[in-house]
């Protein structure tokens, strides 16, 4: 499988009153297409940050992200916006909908960036929102009017309208009961299988086993990589495999 | 109280953009206040109190026009019976004369005196500036002259008497309680003595005219006492002229100005408190809203709502203290500026000086609203529970139509999402709304006062009735000259019109306009109700005069004139600002009942095409006529010369409303689209994360201001154009005007609009700007 982002001696400090925080250090990595990498580590590792700076969100203080040959580390802030429209979805926590717009329009706001045929992406939208399984009752329910699944499950449709290359998800059960953040994650294997390729943060275990490839993030450097195959069900083995590549990376 | 005070510290660190903004309008409305006061209480009596110290006491009258038979002796033995002091001299009085004045001419009583009146104690004349190295065939002029007139000590003034050119070198500048005004009708010259003498070798016999100035005695009243002094004149010599003013009318006309600048300033003020309310009350919601869980803490640690409301009266009332005395400051240093208007048209020496209401009124003005408002705005604090602020509860949404659909919406996504936003922040639209039309109906008072007394001036709301030109010619050969410009094919509507004060009753007057036809005259505007008189039997008297005296449309009127009376019927209102809004329209045959017209001098009006064409005229006149010319007077320039102090006042007053109507959009955008950024500065992360960019956000705020902004430019723009002149029609009704007929220019009226609109729109691009700061990253990390 092909290379869809590769980093080269990636970066990223935060200074804080004159402290430095090096948060990343020198990560050289390759996100392949169709994967479902799961980026693992304990909290202040580093994941979200290496998850960001991946995905054009934030720009690395040093080093290369490139995305099909073309360094985006560089792009101005607006240059990344209009990058991030066409190539990247993103799953948030906090699901992060507009509250003031509809389930619908949540969707079509981030669809309509792409498509200008309103009748095309409506019915994208409409598409999406059914795959994930949300019932059409609720579309033009506001974000508050809904539950976090419900509310997480938009998120992914908003993630998915465009046919980005890859989604990004940070935590994207951090904020959910074990049954919705199953049919969360349960969503997103599916478009995985499909061959949508994800990168998704977690710390936990349970999320991480849908996962083919699993990296760990340890003091701002990938301190371990799992590959784990593609996710099957009530496959015992996998989760043994995964608990046990974590215990060795000191979990 | 510490702890109100700490939290008002608080308060104004974090809102210190928002405590900016209002701080800057409580300023302009204290200047503005300011201003106004300074100008009511401070420059509006300056008249009084300068006529008082000259000694002005309770009135001055012109005698003219063959006042041969009128010995100082007579006029003792009348003056004796109802003054308890008075004094009079004799000199020449030229009547309706043409003289040089700002960027034309006006047409007054031109009164030549002596240098001794310059002794005189009851009605001081007092010289305010000269130059002594001037020596000869020099001239003093009254203090308008520098004022508005655009004359220095050592300019030459040259005007014509009685068809001679006269040219003099201006020595200095006097100050008369009665006769330094152009609005009391008369100017007083003093000339070196032998050119006065010169003048009174030549004109003597025909011009000679006494000046009175006079205190009654108790009990007497200025009406009656001109009326009955009138009267005796009359029976000893019926062509004679009394004229001049009392005390009050003679202030009143000189400091008319003042009260409507103050007036002005007072409707701007007024709005731009308004705007202060509005944004005030926004402001506290905003701070309730942003501040729930902070209100909530501290409610919690044992803070009480009062104590919250009281941190926020004192940020305010900090702001309003703080802006007050800046704004007092300013409009003690801007008041100059508006000075130099009022002096103007006063015409005499005014400096600004410490007026206690003027400094104390705005504080305590600004003060009281503030503590009004952020006390009705806060009253919520007092009601919010803390565990439910806490959790933002009280911040819950409650969205009961999805509005501008994305999927069914004819927009582009941009502008669609403008406009979901603009329904979302419907309220600060609203403010937005009544701000620009508040603006637009300013602007467009404004404009129509530029447009009516400067770019294209109109007489006819000075004067009842206005033409081209008017040729005075003696009794002697007036019916020959009325033939002679009949006859010119380039002039036309000739008719022959006077003017003449009447007596109603024994105290009131009427300054009659007596044209030989009056349904010849251009200004049919004049009549607003039931029409001009036809008859003999018939009269159109000013409409606040009838309402004084309680006449109706068909009531009988008895008018005097010396020892005659006669009775007409009222045909029609006319309105006037001249004469304290008493004047008439009368027909000659009607004015026949009371004088012999036949010995007047003939006054010719009539219409041709433009300026040069008059002047031409009048040339010829004077070569057909000569030594029988009483006066010339060219209308365009007298437009030119009345008009002068107006034309200034106009523009400043059109520029300073589109200034401080720019300055109130610009804070007020300034504090909503600040309050909307913050409002929506997790939704501007979420868009940027998922790919808009920073101008596509920037360009979706500023529209969104744009509808409300757009319709209340076409709507207030539509009422403004119909509202102007009704609202003028109130605000001059006390000044004589009932209906008026300002032109209000669509053109001008356009660019105001569309002024508006690109000043808000790029001012809230630019205030927009600071969504490039926000990163997407950041907000999402800051969660």
């Amino acid at each position: 499988m092909r290379n869809i982002i590769e980093t080269k001696k990636l970066c990223k400090t935060f200074s804080n009153g004159g402290v430095q925080q090096h948060v990343l250090k020198n990560i050289d990595l390759e996100i392949r297409e169709g994967d479902f990498t799961v980026i693992m580590g304990a909290s202040g590792a580093g994941k979200s940050t290496l998850l960001y700076a991946l995905s054009g969100m934030d720009r690395p203080t040093l080093g290369e992200v490139v995305w099909n040959g073309t360094d985006i580390a560089k792009k101005a802030s607006d240059q990344l916006a209009l990058f991030r429209r066409k190539n990247c979805g993103f799953v948030f926590q906090q699901t992060y909908l507009v509250d003031s717009m509809s389930v619908l329009d949540n969707v079509l706001a981030a669809g309509l960036l792409v498509e200008k045929d309103k009748k095309k992406v409506t019915a994208k939208a409409k598409e999406v929102l059914t795959s994930v399984d949300l019932p059409e009752e609720l579309w033009n329910k506001f974000p508050t009017q809904i539950s976090g699944g419900e509310a997480q499950r938009v998120g992914i449709a908003r993630a998915l309208v465009n046919h980005p290359a890859i989604i990004f998800a940070d935590e994207p059960t951090g904020a959910l009961n074990s049954q919705t953040g199953k049919d969360v994650l349960n969503a997103l294997t599916r478009f995985n299988e499909s061959g949508q390729s994800i990168v998704m943060v977690t710390h936990d275990i349970t999320s991480a086993r849908r996962g083919n490839r699993i990296l760990y993030v340890k003091d701002g450097e990938i301190a371990g990589e799992l590959e784990l195959g593609k996710y099957v069900s009530g496959d015992k083995d996998r989760h043994s495999m995964l608990r046990d590549f974590l215990r060795e990376m000191g979990w | 109280m510490n702890k109100e005070f700490l939290l008002a510290r608080s308060h104004f660190k974090k809102n210190r953009g928002t405590s900016i903004g209002l701080l800057s309008l409580i300023l302009l409305a204290a200047t503005l206040l300011t201003i106004s006061l300074l100008t009511i209480f401070d420059a509006y009596p300056t008249s009084v109190k300068e006529g008082e110290r000259l000694n002005g006491g309770d009135g001055g009258l012109n005698i003219s026009f063959d006042v041969e038979n009128l010995s100082e002796d007579v006029l003792e033995d009348i003056l004796a019976k109802y003054t308890s002091e008075h004094e009079f001299h004799k000199g020449l009085e030229y009547q309706d004369i043409s003289v040089p004045f700002g960027n034309g001419e006006m047409v007054l009583n031109i009164l030549f005196y002596g240098a001794e009146v310059l002794d005189s104690q009851l009605g001081r004349i007092e010289i305010v500036d000269e130059d002594p190295a001037i020596t000869s065939d020099y001239i003093y002029l009254p203090y308008q002259y520098y004022t508005s007139g655009s004359i220095k000590i050592g300019d030459t003034l040259e005007f014509s008497l009685k068809g001679i050119r006269y040219s003099f070198k201006v020595r200095g500048f006097l100050n008369s309680t009665y006769n330094a005004c152009n609005n009391t009708g008369s100017f007083i010259f003093i000339p070196d003595p032998a050119s006065y003498e010169v003048l009174k070798t030549r004109d003597g016999a025909t011009e000679a005219a006494f000046m009175v100035t006079y205190k009654l005695n108790e009990g007497v009243k200025d009406a009656a006492f001109r009326i009955a002094f009138t009267n005796a004149v009359k029976t000893i010599n019926s062509r004679t002229q009394v004229g001049g003013s009392s005390f009050d009318h003679a202030v009143y006309y000189r400091s008319i100005m003042s009260l409507i600048i103050a007036v002005s300033f007072i409707v701007v003020s007024a709005i731009v408190l308004i705007v202060i309310i509005l944004m005030l009350a926004n402001s506290i919601t905003n701070f309730i809203r942003e501040n729930m869980k902070a209100i909530g803490a501290l409610k919690a640690i044992g803070y009480t709502g009062a104590d919250i409301r009281n941190s926020l009266l004192i940020q305010f009332l900090t702001l309003a203290v703080g802006g007050s005395i800046v704004g007092i400051v300013l409009g003690y240093l801007a008041m100059p500026i508006v000075a130099g208007i009022v002096i103007a048209q006063m015409g005499m020496p005014y400096s600004v000086s410490f007026n206690a209401i003027a400094t104390f009124c705005p504080v305590i003005f600004i003060l009281l609203f503030v503590i009004l408002v952020t006390m009705f705005a806060s009253r919520k604090i007092g009601k919010i529970d803390p565990i439910i602020a806490l959790r933002d509860g009280l911040a819950g949404h409650n969205f009961k139509k999805n509005h501008v659909r994305l999927d069914r919406s004819g927009f582009g996504v941009n502008t669609s999402l403008a406009l979901k936003t603009m329904f979302t922040n419907r309220k600060q639209n609203i403010i937005t709304f009544f701000v620009v039309g508040f603006i637009i109906f300013v602007c467009t008072i404004g404009l129509m006062m530029y447009e009516n007394f400067s770019r294209d001036p109109k007489l006819e709301f000075l004067y009842a009735e206005h033409c081209s030109g008017v040729l005075g010619v003696d009794s002697d050969m007036k019916e020959e000259a009325e033939e002679y410009l009949n006859n010119r094919a380039d002039a036309s509507n000739v008719r022959r019109g006077l003017n003449l004060n009447l007596y109603f009753g024994t105290e009131d007057q009427l300054y009659a306009f007596i044209f030989d036809d009056p349904d010849k005259m251009n200004n049919k505007n004049v009549c607003y109700k039931g029409r001009l008189p036809k008859h003999d039997n018939e009269i159109t008297v000013s409409g606040k005069f009838a309402n004084e005296q309680s006449l109706e449309i068909g009531d009988e009127i008895k008018l005097n004139y010396g020892a005659r009376s006669a009775t007409y019927v009222i045909t029609g209102f006319m309105q006037t600002v001249n004469n304290m809004g008493h004047e008439a329209i009368m027909s000659e045959a009607a004015a026949g009942h009371l004088m012999d017209l036949k010995r007047a001098p003939g006054y010719l009006w009539f219409d041709c095409d433009g300026r040069d064409l008059t002047n031409e005229i009048f040339r010829d006149a004077e070569a057909e006529f000569e030594g029988h010319i009483v006066t010339t007077m060219n209308y365009y320039e007298v437009m030119d010369g009345a008009l002068t102090t107006f034309q200034g006042i106009a523009v400043l007053m059109l520029i300073l409303v589109c200034v401080i109507s720019a300055i109130v959009i610009l804070l007020v955008l300034f504090l909503l689209v600040k309050s909307l950024l913050y409002n929506k500065r997790k939704d501007y992360g979420i868009y940027k994360a998922i790919g808009y960019t920073s101008d596509s956000l920037i360009l979706q705020t500023a529209i969104s201001f744009m509808p409300s902004i757009i319709l209340s430019v076409l709507i207030f723009s539509v009422v403004s154009y119909f509202a102007a002149n009704p609202y003028l029609n109130f605000f001059l009704s006390s000044f004589g005007i009932v209906k008026s007929a300002f032109d209000i220019p669509i053109p001008g009226l356009v660019l105001i609009g569309f002024g508006v609109i690109v000043l808000a729109f790029l001012f809230s691009v630019w205030q927009a700007r600071k969504i490039r700061k926000i990163e997407a990253y950041n907000m999402l990390i800051a969660e």
